[in-house]
């Protein structure tokens, strides 16, 4: 079985660097950030820029936007974090989370905000996720520290679609899903062998996919059982990336999955079928995925953006019956 | 301060080594003098050989075409086979340069010097290597920043590094001087050095694959953020690329990487690592013209 997705639209200007990360937003906007310093928020229709952030010295490493669209959350290289409002084009908090003043700082490298609002968490070198608070007037200041109990440097997190859990991956493959409201470590999955670069939660929060440098991307079953046990974990393995997969994205039918990689091509996934249907070719590594989040109409298997080493937003479209 | 007293009363040069040795129990490390001779430096403002105090070289030279003459008449005629230890700047009277040299390497490593690259065929003329055996001492990085000032600048001054944190330090030790000897940064500071390799991005035209790359540590993280930091005169966007590529990817670019590249590529029982080098300090050459 294939599907065919198109290029529909590419960015009337690129970044000057590689794109790290990217979203789409539920207003149809895109955002971007870059390895050139710069955050972008763009048109979907018309490919053009609407907003942008003047650059910051370092590279951002890391965005996360919130379910309204309205604000983003980006982090940069040494661990300057950032809330945007989009709808204002103002800045409403920021954190310099390196900040050695700070009793038990440490620097974020990926960042995560709570799509309930209030909170964000941030990786660390350390192993650990930290909870910090959103809310302008006190942007920043820590609130809980969540431990994995290993000293790895944390590659992704992400909080899950009801805000109740948050999963980490780090650097040496494992994963870990803390329930926020109790502070606890209640799974962990050693799947992979080597660092997971990417995380993404099913709508229904039942699973996990994960995308590792071991060229392959891993579906968890993480529901929690009746008895309170973790899920059983891994329930499907994606082969076919001759390289890292650097990040994915699961469809809000949660049908499909998109990965992009540093073998320098873009795949979609059945998840059912567990196979590739789909494997677009781009001219460097794509370092960002992400799906448009409105439902597709019927018979389309929906479109999602990515972004990569030439620092050019694309736009997909599946090749189906409407879109 | 007695030690560097005396030296200048009877006019006998020291070397900092010399002196850590007249009393280890008073120093307890080497690290202890340098930095008292640094310091007692720049508190008079002088420049270290003005207390008659000479660094110990470490640093290596190799290749052909150059004599160095020595005051009191002792001379090093630079060769092929073997490194000469590179003498302390203020011995120097004067260098005799022999033939055309057409390139300067500057390396971490010693082995450079058996892999008979100064007069190698391939090459558009004969060269110079000079190790420093990793963070060059100040003798090497004068000699350095002397045929810096002195060669024609049709000659390209390389230097070959790992492409991490401390290979790109001290990469910019040679070309912008260190911050520990920031009163003398003028006079070490050798702006023409360029960077020949090894960086990350070349490697994939290399075909060497990112897995075969070795991990970050920390401490490469830590050095590199800092690095990142400095103000953009002592911090080339090509290096701060090269520094946020290794930190993204977490990965890093060592010279034994290049004997991973594939083997097709080179004639049989040649080092990768010697092709790498004709080929780019060819390159270089052309482009120096």
């Amino acid at each position: 079985m294939s599907l065919a997705f198109l290029n529909a639209l590419e960015c009337t200007e690129p970044h000057a660097d590689a794109i790290w990360d990217i979203a789409w937003t539920a207003n149809d906007t895109a955002v971007s950030v870059s390895a050139d310093g710069t955050v972008k928020q763009w048109d979907s229709t018309s490919g053009q820029i609407s907003k942008s952030r003047p650059p910051h010295t370092l590279a951002i490493v890391s965005l996360s936007v919130s379910p309204d669209g309205r604000h983003a959350l980006y982090n940069s290289l040494d661990g300057t974090t950032c809330l945007w409002d989009l709808q204002d084009d103002n800045i409403l908090g920021q954190h310099a989370s390196y900040d050695r003043a700070v009793e038990g700082a440490e620097p974020s490298w990926s960042v995560s905000l709570n799509p309930k609002g209030g909170t964000y968490a941030g990786t660390s070198g350390s192993g650990n996720v930290n909870i910090y608070s959103a809310n302008p007037d006190s942007f920043g200041s820590r609130q809980l520290v969540l431990s994995s109990g290993r000293n790895k440097h944390g590659m992704d997190c992400k909080y899950s679609p009801d805000g109740s859990r948050i999963a980490l991956a780090t650097e040496t493959g494992q994963v870990f899903i803390f329930e926020l409201e109790s502070g606890t470590l209640t799974s962990t999955y050693s799947t992979h062998a080597m660092a997971v670069r990417s995380l993404s939660w099913s709508a229904d929060g039942q699973l996990l996919l994960t995308a590792s440098e071991d060229k392959r991307l891993i579906l968890h079953d993480v529901r929690s059982g009746p008895s309170g046990k973790p899920g059983s974990g891994a329930v499907a393995t994606l082969t076919g990336h001759s390289s890292w997969v650097l990040s994915t994205d699961i469809s809000p039918d949660g049908r499909l999955a998109v990965s992009g990689s540093a073998d320098k091509t873009i795949k979609v996934w059945d998840l059912a079928a567990r196979t590739a249907v789909s494997t677009i070719q781009d001219s460097g590594e794509v370092w960002a995925v992400a799906w448009r989040p409105k439902p597709s109409a019927t018979g389309s298997a929906g479109a999602f953006v990515s972004g990569g080493e030439d620092g050019r937003v694309r736009w997909w479209r599946s090749a189906g019956a409407g879109s | 301060m007695n030690f560097a007293h005396e030296a200048i009363l009877d006019d006998v040069p020291l070397t900092k080594r010399d002196m850590y040795y007249k009393d280890v129990p008073l120093f307890k490390s080497q690290a202890t003098v340098d930095r008292l001779v640094d310091d007692l430096a720049a508190t008079f403002e002088l420049e270290r050989a003005d207390l008659n105090i000479r660094a110990t070289s470490k640093g290596l030279i190799c290749g052909t075409g150059l004599v160095i003459h020595l005051f009191g008449g002792e001379m090093i005629r630079v060769n092929d086979s073997e490194g000469s230890l590179i003498p302390a700047g203020e011995s120097i009277e004067n260098f005799e340069v022999e033939s055309d040299i057409s390139w300067v390497l500057v390396a971490v490593f010693q082995t450079l010097c058996r892999l008979q690259l100064a007069c190698h065929p391939s090459l558009p003329g004969p060269g110079i290597i000079i190790t420093g055996k990793g963070y060059p001492d100040v003798a090497t990085r004068q000699l350095v920043k002397t045929l810096s000032d002195n060669l024609p600048l049709r000659v390209p001054i390389l230097a070959l590094v790992d492409g991490d944190a401390y290979g790109i330090d001290i990469l910019s030790v040679y070309k912008h001087g260190s911050s520990s000897l920031r009163h003398e940064r003028e006079k070490l500071a050798a702006d023409r050095v360029q960077w020949l390799g090894i960086q990350m991005t070349e490697l994939a035209g290399l075909e060497i694959d990112i897995d075969n790359l070795i991990p970050i540590t920390k401490h490469d993280e830590k050095k590199a953020i800092s690095m990142l930091q400095r103000p953009a005169a002592a911090m080339p966007t090509q290096w701060r690329k090269e520094l946020t590529r290794m930190l993204h990817t977490r990965r890093k670019a060592e010279i034994e990487i290049l004997s991973t590249a594939v083997a097709g590529r080179y004639p049989p029982g040649s080092p990768a690592l010697l092709h790498y080098l004709l080929r780019k300090i060819s390159y270089f050459i052309d482009r120096s013209v």
